[in-house]
């Protein structure tokens, strides 16, 4: 057993380098406030983030536990910290033209999103519930203040508020059920979670059941599912736009990689199994089926999120050894496509002064072709339609479950998925009707352009050569 | 010692009953730092003084205290009850009373826990709680700073007053903003 002197000898894994790398960046970015230079500010949390990338890719087998097997730093979650890290440093870049008119805090919200990026990659490498529930805090807290980030919008404030007090529920559950699992199995480390779990009679042990019911509750809230879900279009909504992209592409992977690493290995008793299915049945025709009536782009976004969300739990059920590459495929190409279109969003939310209605999109062929048509390959992408990524992630997701013996529900995820088609075509309809009357034309910065059209050429490429994303 | 955990047993759950059922702010805060000192109680029957007394000083000191203030120092001592619709009450007691039954029900099975390992004397002291803290737990101990430092750089952020005022234009309302207001 691994005793305190070995705190210095861990430094020298890679792992614990970039927590303390990025958990540095956040400081700094913190004190390049005070010079008032945006842009220096972004580029060195840029640089940063790249700088994560590398360490993290240099070692890509090297997979030890640290701190007495608290957390693993394994493919599996180096995979997901990889795209996650890629993931913000787009969002960085558009953030540069994004926080270019405001005047305060910019290089608080950038220091908080990497923060909030430390949480995320504690949560994919955990070993041990204690880290789990410290770092979807630490993946949280920094999100209910960006929520807010703008401060003389009301709708901001709600969403910060509404963030604030259904997430402090949902850990109130989370840290409920941990507290029963422990109470049950007398550990925190997932490995001993996981034995007891093995022996068939402890799943009838009512302190686990309730464990694991209270501890998936408090995680199904981060990722969206319904019904934990209430949360998710006001927030979205209310949220900067960049905020929301952060926590419908970071935060999101950062859940799922948690949830699934913590059932991953689970004996599941039959009754959670059964709560799973609910779960995911729900969640798909929840999230679709509300999504039709949407007209605001954000809150159809949020609903096409919660959508996503169904997908992603499928895949959960009855879980193999494919599932990890399935459900990291998915998130990484839904994370892609995402931000461009949130990108897109802002450019065209700025020309109609404001208003998220998805009409704001019309006349997008018209003035910006080639965004028109990133922003179509980006909505097909989400819709599934062949030859984009996003078809081949559900694609994937379906075989996994209909081999799992899923048939029903999967029957019912792929008429989710026709449905679902619908509500990204409109918005392909509004971005290729003209536009009557005159409007402010829509601006495109270069950096945003080159953001856009790496997103819509990566889910083309992606969607073609599915093999170039895998752990 | 079994007395004694019934007692403090039966104060934190009357108390916390109080805590959402009181109708003046006040009233309710006072009620939970009751809560929390007989929640400090059980720490004792445990033989975590450490833990209790760290319970006591930062919750019911340094928190409930500050809770205190800001309720008098805003005023916001009024019993106002905000308009909550039929179907949201509804729907709350229905969530409630479901989750309180499962949590019945599944006690009712009859829950066996015997303990794991013996019962040490020592678990609660400093020395033990300090050892612990820095070796086996000491990622989680480390990384709860940056959890800390998110927080603060919050607090300032949000609390900070704006120096001038937003050059940007102010927003447009939305259409379901506008509806929202006059509704």
């Amino acid at each position: 057993m691994r005793r305190c002197n070995n705190f210095f000898q861990a430094y020298r894994y890679t792992e614990m380098s970039v927590l303390v790398l990025l958990s540095v960046l956040g400081v700094v970015l913190l004190y390049l406030g005070l010079f008032n230079n945006r842009g220096a500010v972004a580029g060195v949390g840029i640089a940063g983030l790249l700088a994560a990338f590398v360490l993290i890719a240099s070692d890509w087998h090297l997979e030890s536990p640290l701190f007495n097997g608290i957390i693993q730093f394994d493919t599996y979650a180096r995979s997901f910290s990889l795209v996650m890290i890629v993931v913000t440093v787009l969002l960085f870049l558009f953030g540069i033209d994004y926080y270019a008119k405001v005047k305060e805090n910019v290089a608080e919200q950038y220091a908080l999103m990497v923060f909030s990026l430390v949480g995320g990659l504690l949560i994919c490498s955990f070993t041990n519930l204690v880290v789990l529930f410290l770092g979807i805090e630490i993946l949280s807290i920094p999100l209910y203040i960006l929520a807010g980030g703008k401060r003389d919008s009301f709708r901001s404030g709600e969403a910060a508020f509404k963030y604030f007090l259904q997430g402090s529920f949902a850990s109130a559950f989370l840290l409920m059920g941990l507290a029963l699992i422990y109470g049950a199995t007398a550990s925190f480390d997932l490995a001993a979670v996981e034995a007891y779990s093995a022996v068939p009679a402890n799943g009838q042990n009512m302190i686990f059941l309730l464990g694991l019911f209270l501890t998936i509750a408090g995680v199904a809230f981060k990722v969206a599912a319904v019904p934990f879900h209430f949360w998710s279009p006001d927030v979205y909504e209310g949220a900067p736009t960049l905020i929301t992209a952060f926590m419908s592409t970071v935060v999101k992977t950062a859940a799922f990689a948690a949830f699934y690493r913590f059932i991953a290995n689970l004996q599941l008793p039959g009754a959670v199994e059964t709560m799973l299915v609910v779960m995911t049945i729900c969640t798909l025709f929840l999230g679709n089926i509300v999504a039709l009536r949407q007209t605001q782009f954000k809150r159809l976004m949020a609903y096409s999120s919660i959508a996503h969300t169904g997908f992603l739990l499928l895949a959960f059920l009855g879980t193999d050894a494919r599932t990890p590459d399935v459900l990291f495929y998915y998130l990484g190409t839904y994370a892609l496509a995402t931000v461009g279109l949130f990108i897109v969003l802002t450019l065209a939310k700025r020309a109609a002064l404001g208003d998220e209605h998805i009409r704001i999109f019309r006349g997008l062929f018209r003035s910006n072709p080639w965004i028109a048509v990133a922003a179509l390959l980006m909505l097909l992408s989400l819709a599934g339609i062949p030859l984009t990524a996003g078809f081949v992630a559900k694609y994937r997701v379906f075989v996994l479950s209909l081999t799992n013996g899923y048939i029903w529900t999967t029957v019912l995820a792929v008429l989710m998925a026709v449905v679902g088609i619908y509500y990204y075509i409109l918005v392909v309809r509004e971005a290729f009707t003209p536009q009557e009357q005159e409007t402010k034309p829509i601006v495109v910065a270069p950096l945003n352009w080159l953001v856009i059209s790496i997103c819509g050429a990566a889910v083309v490429v992606l969607g073609v050569m599915p093999g170039l994303l895998r752990m | 010692m079994l007395a004694l955990f019934y007692l403090f047993a039966a104060i934190s759950v009357i108390s916390a009953l109080i805590v959402v059922s009181a109708r003046k702010p006040v009233n309710s805060v006072i009620a939970l730092v009751v809560c929390f000192l007989s929640i400090a109680g059980h720490y004792v029957l445990l033989n975590a003084q450490f833990l209790a007394m760290v319970h006591v000083i930062v919750y019911t000191g340094a928190i409930m205290v500050l809770f205190l203030f800001v309720i008098m120092l805003l005023n916001l001592n009024k019993a106002t009850e905000p308009m909550k619709s039929l179907g949201m009450r509804v729907a709350a007691i229905t969530g409630g009373a479901l989750l309180f039954i499962t949590l019945a029900a599944a006690i009712r099975q009859g829950v066996h826990i015997e303990s794991a390992n013996p019962f040490d004397a020592g678990v609660g002291l400093v020395r033990t709680v300090g050892h612990v803290l820095f070796t086996e737990f000491l990622l989680p101990f480390e990384v709860s700073s940056v959890l800390f430092l998110s927080a603060i750089v919050g607090v300032v952020m949000l609390a900070k007053k704006e120096k001038h005022q937003p050059e940007a234009p102010v927003e447009p309302l939305t259409e379901a903003e506008r509806a929202r207001r006059t509704a």
